[in-house]
């Protein structure tokens, strides 16, 4: 009888359900290769905006990553699937009276800089940042901000300022970098997940096994580590988007807020599986507690109070309702999936519409490539009670299974 | 050649869910139990003779019989591989119930002097790992070959 010795994260004996998902996080996350390029990218920015000549040289106190990329939990961007959208923070060294307008026109034109420069036709002043437009897809979002207090580090202001509309202009205070520490204590990474999970999303990038090939030098150190909330996480956001995709006109459940609410319950050891179901239950669970109050569920960063996370969404009881519907859906999906009785084209059907056709479809696909790969080769072990078995470690007990080739007739009329 | 109390014995060691009854005809056995390609389990039944001169064209006395008993095959017509259904021989009293093609007899893959616990048994939890693949996608990963059409219909 075979005899398996060890049961690895993602590993031989993990529960089909369990690696599908973590494949199609790896399809909708911020791959390594261009995790590398956002780094370079968000280096090239800051150097550039201290350039001689600058509106802003001298005035950079610190530039660091906020949001998704904050807590490594950056997937393809809401509502298109062709990149994936950076959030910098450049602190400035500004008076903080400084008006909304003024900051954000300064760091516009820092951006810019003359006709004919670097990112002079890439730029876009919004309401509250700068974004630079990359032609791949990519987008950062550069927002000023000023330190409020010397003493509390990284308490800052942002400000919204709407080009025409200056009676709107305001100051917001936010602490993205302590969130950001927050969320990475609640979530601890387990290395053996973690490497299970780093080392398939590698394999998995084919920009980066390219550049490999070229002799290009990856930055190991500072990529992989991730938890399974952080994945959970960004498949809950995933999903989110997809069910958003079509209802143009709405706002849709802030990051932010399923951040904070995945923090809460984050536990590490646990499968993805389990770690989609508590953080849903629990974002669930806080959205029905608000309802049943007759109220809106009101979220604040636990480290800078004055920043709420649920200040523009929900905007009313019904948009509430709604993703309180979704959440109940994913639910039952999810335990769907979960069952080991399914089909894997059952299971298929579910992540298509739990987190998209393409990558559900990609996912099925390299998976059944595996799956025959190791049939054909002969390098699978067969469990007790059969089950292939990909990616078992050798055991000598384990018997060798003769070599075979499937056989048989063809349909006549084909 | 093995005898069927070898078969028997290698099964009950190697296989024990899997129960055993005598089979329709003489010197032969049949077996049924449950077995897993990926994760979902599929009820199989096996049915091996030895070669008994005069009966020799019966399938089951030149090698095992595996037919999925249930969940039921489902045939696939659009399937852009190997439709209605993967490497099997056609059974046309009901397709579901159509013999997995398993092996190759021109390469000798199998014999007499085989284990079905060794052989047959492993590699119908290759075929139903490939078939949920195939179900799931109409293409089939698990490679092979076919003989010409026609030439070989069961029932």
């Amino acid at each position: 009888m075979n005899k398996i010795v060890s049961d690895l994260p993602l590993g031989a004996m993990a529960p089909l359900a369990e690696i599908l998902l973590a494949d199609t996080a790896i399809k909708v996350e911020l791959p390594p290769s261009q995790y590398m390029i956002a780094i370079e990218r968000y280096e090239a920015v800051r150097t550039y905006i201290e350039r001689e000549g600058s509106p802003l040289q001298g005035f950079v106190a610190l530039f660091y990553p906020q949001g998704s990329m904050a807590i490594g939990a950056t997937i393809r961007a809401k509502r298109r699937d062709d990149g994936y959208d950076i959030d910098i923070i450049a602190e400035l060294l500004l008076a903080i009276g400084t008006p909304p307008a003024v900051v954000l026109d300064l760091m516009f034109k820092a951006l810019r800089g003359e006709p004919g420069s670097r990112y002079y036709d890439m730029v876009k002043r919004q309401t509250r940042c700068v974004t630079i437009y990359y032609a791949d897809g990519m987008h950062l979002d550069v927002t000023p901000s000023i330190l409020v207090d010397q003493q509390d580090l990284r308490r800052s202001n942002i400000f919204h300022a709407k080009p025409g509309v200056p009676h709107d202009d305001k100051t917001l205070e936010m602490n993205s970098h302590a969130f950001a520490r927050h969320f990475r204590d609640l979530t601890p990474v387990d290395f053996l997940f973690a490497s299970a999970y780093a080392k398939r999303a590698w394999l998995a990038d084919a920009a980066l096994a390219k550049a490999e090939a070229e002799g290009v030098p990856p930055h190991s150190s500072e990529l992989g580590g991730k938890s399974t909330s952080v994945v959970a996480l960004q498949l809950l956001k995933r999903n989110r988007n997809i069910l958003y995709q079509p209802r143009t006109s709405l706002r849709m459940p802030p990051s932010a807020m399923m951040s904070c609410l995945t923090a809460e319950v984050a536990v590490p050891g646990r499968s993805i599986g389990a770690a989609l179901g508590v953080i849903s239950a629990h974002i669930l669970t806080s959205l029905e507690q608000a309802r049943a109050s007759g109220n809106l569920v009101d979220v604040c960063n636990p480290k800078c109070r004055a920043e709420r996370f649920t200040d523009r969404w929900p905007e009313n009881l019904s948009a509430q309702d709604l993703y309180i519907r979704d959440l109940r859906q994913f639910q039952v999906q999810l335990a769907m999936l979960m069952d080991p009785a399914r089909s894997l084209k059952e299971k298929g059907d579910l992540l298509a519409a739990m987190f998209g056709e393409q990558p559900a479809r990609d996912v099925i696909r390299d998976y059944n490539l595996r799956i025959g790969q190791s049939v054909q080769s002969g390098q699978r072990l067969i469990g007790a009670g059969g089950g292939v078995l990909v990616g078992a470690p050798a055991v000598a007990e384990a018997p060798v299974v003769k070599p075979h080739t499937f056989y048989g007739t063809r349909w006549p009329s084909r | 050649m093995k005898g069927l109390l070898a078969q028997a014995q290698a099964m009950r060691e190697r296989w024990p869910g899997f129960e055993v009854t005598s089979g329709l005809g003489p010197r032969s056995l049949i077996w049924i139990g449950d077995l897993k390609g990926l994760e979902r389990t599929f009820r199989v039944w096996i049915e091996y003779g030895l070669p008994i001169p005069g009966r020799h064209l019966a399938l089951f006395r030149q090698m095992p019989v595996v037919r999925i008993l249930s969940p039921r095959l489902v045939p696939n017509w659009e399937a852009r591989d190997e439709a209605p259904l993967p490497h099997v021989y056609f059974d046309l009293k009901d397709l579901t119930l159509s013999p997995l093609c398993l092996f190759d007899p021109e390469r000798g893959e199998w014999s007499h002097a085989c284990l079905i616990a060794e052989t047959t048994v492993p590699w119908t939890v290759d075929w139903l790992a490939c078939y949920e693949g195939w179900e799931a996608t109409g293409e089939w990963y698990g490679g092979g070959r076919h003989l010409a059409p026609e030439s070989r219909r069961y029932g």
